[in-house]
């Protein structure tokens, strides 16, 4: 499958300031294994124990996958997998 | 209360403000007097601003304190609450949730000002004990309020194109509190995803849906908004309170009633608490050989050091305001760095919500639960002035970095917690709700969400983290008091305060008018405290008596006639000239009103707001206080 991943602003460092990275991939886990293979060390900021970081939102099309079936949520072509660090405070 | 600060005086004139700052007299009373200060009434000192106090320390000059409406953009009339909530973006940030620009109900920006002018006299007879001289410190209640927006200003204001939050399309309702089946309006918190997915599929709300209300929910604290789809505000619509609490204990989600200020108080537990203040003292034994530590520049606080642990809005806010006030401030990091330096908008680097709290301080990254890392602290403290932090209850004894712990290594420490509901040095009060520390539990327990709400016509508080940013303000404050009483008396302290004790000085006026406790009279509600359309814009007008109430119904030539007719009338009278045409002819009738800010991004265009911004990658809010 064929996905858009959107990364975020604090990843870019790790992309060549790509915003935007076409990527293949059947689950969510897929594309960021091959992520990894391109950009070394992504994996690492969105992964810990084998679940997505605590403090790292990923969407499937504006579904988080946490409440889908987390890093193997499955993807179709097209689309579009937005990373975005913790969007909470108070 | 403290003691050694009874030899300082506030000197004001209480009893003979104007209405208008009635609030703020009041405020700054009650704050002067917990704080141990003598409080005295001198008259009027309105020769410039609203009104000035005088603060005196025992050896060293008095500080003329200064508050103004907009600083040099002070004219005749006066200037109000709402005003300044409109003109600052307050209520437009408010709004947001709610769908309708309105005052939300709140001494809030005369709470926030008198806070801080009170923490600029004490800083300055500070700076002046340690060498400076110093004779007037100033501020204006645009300044404060400006400061208390500046991470919604930066979110608003970033020049680079920056990620975007996702909103969804779903049908949603404006925000919660939540209402039962019974009746019962409430809060839910959790800062987990796991408890918030178990309890909606509880309540037979898919996952993807529970998704869309968590992404919703998240996005309170990052923009003032709330978009819960429809379907979970329905789902919890069909259960009793009683099933709700129930199903929230087994998934592990805490909730919580809006409860009434009527409930809170004529609580004895909330006497106390009121009497006591917002803050707790707690004293070590004064030290033989405390050394003078000289102010290093003009700031009052120049040449002291901070530490600060902390997260989130509270805490920082308090750091940053000690930064402002020239304190070299050192906050402790994780290894890797704070993950909200990565919330969304990101500019260089860094996000624009972080930056505007802690763009001044100096980071280490020190893994704090190590045991080499607590050495590492502990080392720090040692040549410190200051150690603040927010965690949770109890982890300081957990990591060895209570306050006795760094007392022993530094018996001058100001070792201070910015906690959410601790209100005694003695360990948990046992009346204090076993619930998330968080902005919008603490509203909806301290009967602050449930005042908001009757005065919006809404079913709960506001959006906009008002008890996070006062809670930093009286931190701050309170650190300057201790540090204060320690130049006089050479003794550090622990210093503790609270979201609670926030929300008890935001409501001060309340229990005064019930219990009568002080010999001030509380502030009188306004007669008229509206938000009107124009031909173009929004004005907000704010009547604080029948008088003016007349002059404004002149100002329209509008007939006599009852109260509904009068509120038809004035609605489609303001609808024939634009917001800035009323304003001129409402400053020449002398009825206090102001445009309401609708966009954060048209702050820095008012002239009368430029000298507390910053223009750059954001729009940065800068130090309320000047000195002289």
């Amino acid at each position: 499958m064929s996905v858009t991943v959107i990364v975020p602003t604090i990843l870019r460092s790790l992309t060549n300031q790509q915003k935007h990275i076409d990527m293949e991939g059947s689950q969510v886990s897929e594309v960021i294994d091959h992520m990894d293979q391109q950009y070394p060390g992504i994996k690492e900021k969105l992964v810990a124990n084998g679940d997505a970081h605590r403090f790292i939102n990923i969407y499937v099309n504006d579904n988080d996958i946490r409440f889908q079936d987390g890093l193997a949520t499955s993807l179709r072509d097209g689309d579009v997998l937005t990373i975005l660090p913790a969007v909470a405070g108070g | 209360m403290i003691k050694s600060l009874k030899d300082c005086t506030v000197s004001g004139p209480f009893k003979t403000l104007p209405s208008s700052a009635a609030a703020m007299g009041f405020s700054l009373s009650y704050q002067s007097d917990r704080l141990g200060l003598k409080v005295t009434d001198a008259g009027n000192h309105a020769d410039r601003g609203i009104f000035s106090f005088g603060f005196s320390a025992p050896q060293v000059r008095p500080i003329n304190c200064v508050i103004t409406g907009w600083g040099d953009c002070d004219q005749p009339g006066a200037i109000t609450e709402s005003m300044m909530q409109a003109a600052c973006g307050l209520m437009s940030v408010h709004g947001r949730s709610t769908g309708t620009i309105q005052p939300f109900g709140l001494p809030y920006v005369s709470t926030v000002t008198t806070a801080l002018a009170l923490q600029g006299g004490m800083a300055a007879a500070l700076g002046n004990l340690r060498g400076l001289s110093v004779s007037e410190s100033h501020i204006s209640m645009a300044a404060a309020a400006l400061l208390s927006t500046s991470q919604y200003i930066a979110d608003a204001t970033i020049t680079s194109l920056s990620e975007s939050l996702p909103f969804g399309d779903a049908d949603y309702s404006p925000a919660p509190p939540f209402v039962s089946a019974d009746g019962i309006v409430f809060e839910l918190e959790t800062l987990n995803p796991d408890p918030w997915l178990i309890f909606w599929m509880k309540l037979g709300i898919s996952r993807p849906l529970a998704g869309k209300g968590w992404t919703a929910f998240l996005l309170r604290y990052a923009k003032a908004i709330a978009p819960i789809p429809d379907e979970l505000v329905r789902a919890v619509s069909k259960l009793a309170y009683t099933d709700i609490s129930r199903l929230c204990a087994d998934a592990g989600m805490a909730i919580c009633r809006v409860r009434t200020l009527d409930e809170r108080v004529d609580n004895e537990h909330f006497k106390s608490n009121w009497l006591r203040g917002p803050w707790v003292f707690d004293y070590a034994a004064p030290q033989p050989d405390f050394p003078l530590i000289p102010a290093s520049d003009s700031l009052p606080l120049s040449g002291l050091t901070v530490i600060e642990s902390c997260r989130r809005i509270q805490g920082p806010l308090a750091g940053h305001l000690l930064a402002l006030l020239g304190a070299k401030v050192i906050r402790i990091e994780p290894p890797g760095g704070d993950t909200l330096r990565g919330m969304p908008p990101v500019s260089e680097g860094c996000s624009v919500r972080f930056d505007a709290l802690n763009r001044l301080k100096v980071i280490r990254e020190i893994d704090i639960k190590s045991p080499g890392g607590q050495e590492e602290i502990t080392e720090m403290v040692r040549h410190a002035d200051v150690f603040l932090h927010n965690w949770a209850p109890n982890k300081a004894l957990e990591l060895g970095l209570d306050h006795a712990d760094l007392h022993r290594v530094n018996p001058a420490l100001i070792y201070a917690y910015a906690s959410g509901w601790f209100m005694n040095n003695e360990g948990i009060s046992s009346q204090s709700p076993s619930l998330p520390g968080t902005d919008f539990m603490v509203q909806a327990y301290s009967g602050v969400a449930h005042k908001i709400s009757q005065a919006c016509g809404t079913r709960g508080g506001t959006l906009f983290t008002a008890l996070d940013v006062l809670g930093g303000i009286i931190a701050a404050q309170g650190i300057t008091a201790a540090l204060l009483n320690r130049q006089l008396s050479h003794a550090g302290a622990r210093v503790t305060s609270s979201l609670l004790g926030a929300a008890i000085l935001l409501c001060s006026d309340d229990f005064q008018s019930r219990h009568e406790f002080f010999d001030c009279v509380p502030p009188v509600q306004s007669v008229l405290n509206q938000v009107f359309e124009t031909e173009k814009g929004k004005i907000a007008i704010e009547c604080l008596d029948e008088d003016t109430l007349q002059r404004l119904i002149q100002a329209l030539d509008l007939p006599s006639g009852d109260e509904n007719e009068l509120s038809q009338r004035l609605d489609e009278s303001f609808l024939s000239r634009t917001a800035a045409e009323w304003r001129v002819i409402l400053q020449q009738a002398a009825v206090p009103a102001a445009i309401v800010m609708e966009d954060l991004n048209d702050l820095y265009g008012d002239p009368c707001l430029q000298p507390y911004l910053e223009t750059g990658s954001y729009t940065r809010v800068t130090s309320p206080w000047r000195f002289q």
